[in-house]
């Protein structure tokens, strides 16, 4: 055993060429993860040496790279989460995508510490990972059949006291549709940047895995420290100890609404009228259609939204969600407030594999370009996909998984749609990612996360600002400080860097910060992740996002927003607000200059030297 | 005069209710507002840290914050909206 499989890591990649029909089991260099960690940094550095940044996204010379990291099976809170990168079909830039649940800590538990897909299987296949015997195996039972079909199918078979855990497609996957998720354990998603048609591109329908390899901590002693501060805040946070629990991530829908960042008609402006809103609201799904709380694997927050809606013959429907993400998108954005379609629509997004924000975005596109006149109704199939239209969303979400009719044109994203009509201003999106539910209006520190994120428009990797401007009773970082948003940006992504790099959750961000995670980073490996070491790490992992944008052919130009945020301001405790085109030159620019990057956004020379990076060709 | 005042998420499990009416007091600040509806030492726990809120608390007036006004001395005007919540994050 080498030294690295010791503590916190087993040491190996496992590598599959479906061209070729190969697996291999390589060995994962220490070096790597000394300065990557692990996760999302881990998955970056790996994917960055073996494509092509000018690769078609579509085609076999994608990657696809999901790592977890050291915290994974170990009793870490949150430490659960695998991520995932790609390049993106949707964007042509990074993908990077996370998700909770139990897959990210099974697929730990068979061995592996990274899992690799190359290549294009000539026919439908899964993938099927068990300690020491990882095999290809033909998927026609499962091709065609939606997520929850699927991971029915594929758990059936296991032997008693070792389930399956399963990350598959659904149809939106196997019909190549730019914003199609992977799903994993039923309801959790690899939602943004198109997984899904990535998988589908390959004839990969699943990665199924079972396993119960252990995961070695090296210094109990200060792993225990870190994890018992850990417990500790989240036990004192009012986020992590109530609030998620009780109401999800919907509970932010009234919050965001008296902030004024509320979307609303494709973010046109951000007025709703408050009894509509409150139809939508986390107070109102806990009190009508939530039946429990749940949890992701070894999480005591609670976020999770199991509910239930009224079906046919009186038969309730079952399901998970809505987030806050989906009710902003599909519901406000669209000018819809009614919440049982939102709820259904969202079940079906989660069965036939679609990201929700992308999908409420491009719908809500489509409605702006309907009210414009610039879609005809003839060509939306006889359906009227007006804004408030809430009786076509379920059947808008059929019609893009499938792409069929309509559906068509919406399965290649607001951006390319829009494009389409002539009018790509009608987007909103960044990098062609649709914008999540925060208007950057109501704050210029998250209008320059959605600028700089490195996979486009993303409140996750571009840093959740939304917190900044009122979490500590004070105006800790005014909502509109131009001077300060590029320095706090910066440190929110960083933040966000090394959770998905030690496979946790942004909610912890709630109750601590860096200095917890180091203890237990270090003592779980018996390396250096100091607090320091990790803000190191996260530089470098963000400067090797950005060199390989660049080197795939998005620059300084790309950092940019929607022309509907400079030229149409909203109204943001009662002063009007919008994003001018010098203050996002001034915090573009003083946001390079933090990260140590030229005036075009370019990581400096030095500061690749100092990271041990090369400046160009990755 | 006549202000409304709203509550959001738990607060509304502690203060018994999503909105009501308050007739108050010409002059009367936001601060002072605050003080007379933290009438038991539970609800008083969870607004006040010493005489300063408690730091995830966000009191809002007409959807403007306090602390964009003059914090706990802001005063309110007949018609006004107060809106009370715990500070929640999320995704």
């Amino acid at each position: 055993m080498s030294e690295i499989s010791q503590y916190g890591y087993h040491g190996k990649i496992l590598e599959v060429d479906l061209t070729r029909g190969r697996i291999e089991e390589k060995p994962l260099d220490p070096s790597l993860v000394a300065g990557y960690l692990g996760g999302r940094g881990l998955a970056t550095r790996i994917f960055c040496d073996l494509v092509d940044p000018a690769c078609d996204p579509l085609g076999p010379e994608n990657v696809l790279v999901i790592a977890t990291s050291p915290l994974i099976g170990t009793n870490a809170p949150t430490s659960c989460r695998a991520h995932m990168v790609f390049k993106s079909p949707l964007t042509g830039v990074l993908g990077t995508s996370n998700s909770g649940g139990t897959w990210g800590h099974a697929f730990k538990a068979t061995g592996y510490d990274v899992l690799v897909v190359r290549g294009r299987a000539a026919e439908p296949v899964f993938l099927d990972i068990k300690p020491g015997c990882p095999a290809i195996v033909p998927a026609g039972r499962v091709w065609g059949k939606d997520a929850h079909e699927t991971t029915e199918i594929l758990t059936a078979d296991a032997e008693p006291g070792r389930p399956f855990k399963v990350l598959c497609i659904g149809p939106a996957g196997e019909n190549l549709v730019r914003i199609a998720a992977v799903v994993n354990d039923r309801n959790r998603v690899f939602g943004r940047s198109g997984p899904g048609a990535v998988f589908g591109s390959k004839n990969l329908k699943a990665v199924r895995v079972s396993g119960k390899e252990k995961t070695e901590i090296g210094d109990r002693d200060l792993y225990r420290s870190g994890l018992d501060q850990a417990l500790y805040l989240m036990k004192q946070a009012p986020v992590t100890k109530r609030l998620l629990r009780e109401l999800g991530t919907a509970g932010l829908v009234e919050m965001i609404n008296l902030i004024g960042m509320l979307p609303h008609r494709n973010f046109q402006d951000s007025l709703h009228r408050d009894e509509d809103v409150s139809a939508v609201s986390g107070e109102t799904l806990s009190r009508t259609l939530l039946t429990k709380a749940g949890s992701c694997y070894l999480c005591p927050i609670g976020c999770q939204r199991h509910t239930a809606i009224p079906g046919a013959g009186g038969i309730s429907e079952e399901g998970e969600g809505p987030e806050y993400e989906t009710i902003a998108l599909m519901g406000p954005s669209c000018a819809i407030y009614d919440l049982e379609a939102v709820t259904r629509a969202n079940y079906r997004a989660n069965e036939l594999g679609l990201d929700t924000i992308s999908f409420g975005g491009t719908v809500a596109c489509a409605m702006e370009l309907v009210e414009k006149g610039l879609i005809r109704p003839e060509e939306t199939d006889g359906l009227d996909v007006s804004f408030g239209g809430a009786g076509v969303l379920e059947e808008l979400v059929r019609r893009t998984a499938y792409r069929r009719g309509f559906g068509d044109r919406l399965a290649e994203g607001s951006y390319r749609l829009a494009a389409s009509c002539g009018h790509s201003e009608y987007s909103m999106s960044v990098k062609k990612l649709e914008i999540p539910g925060y208007d950057p209006r109501a704050s210029y520190t998250q209008a320059l996360g959605y600028m700089t994120s490195p996979s486009g428009a993303c409140h996750l990797r571009g840093g959740y600002a939304v917190s900044l401007a009122f979490f500590g009773g004070t105006k800790e970082i005014p909502r509109y400080s131009l001077l300060q948003s590029p320095i706090a940006i910066r440190n929110m992504q960083n933040l966000g860097i090394i959770h998905d790099s030690l496979g946790v959750c942004r909610f912890t961000g709630y109750a601590f910060g860096a200095d917890p995670w180091a203890r237990m980073a270090s003592g779980a490996t018996g390396r250096d992740f100091s607090v320091t070491r990790l803000d190191e790490i996260a530089n470098r992992i963000a400067a090797l996002e950005r060199l390989f944008n660049l080197e795939a052919g998005a620059g300084s130009e790309d950092d940019d927003l929607p022309l509907r945020f400079s030229e149409t301001p909203i109204v943001v405790e009662g002063r009007e607000h919008r994003v001018s085109g010098e203050d996002k030159d001034r915090m573009r620019r003083d946001y390079y200059r933090v990260r140590n990057w030229d005036a075009e956004g370019r990581p400096t020379r030095a500061l690749c030297d100092a990271l041990n990076l090369r400046r160009s060709g990755l | 005069m006549t202000i409304k005042v709203r509550f959001f998420a738990y607060f509304r499990e502690i203060f018994g209710a999503a909105e009501e009416c308050r007739v108050l007091p010409e002059g009367t600040t936001v601060g002072r507002l605050l003080e007379a509806l933290c009438d038991t030492p539970r609800r008083r726990a969870e607004i006040f840290a010493g005489g300063s809120l408690q730091p995830a608390v966000v009191v809002m007036k007409n959807k403007i914050s306090i602390h964009s006004l003059q914090g706990l001395d802001t005063p309110i005007a007949d018609g006004d909206t107060v809106a009370v919540f715990p500070f929640l994050g999320g995704g």
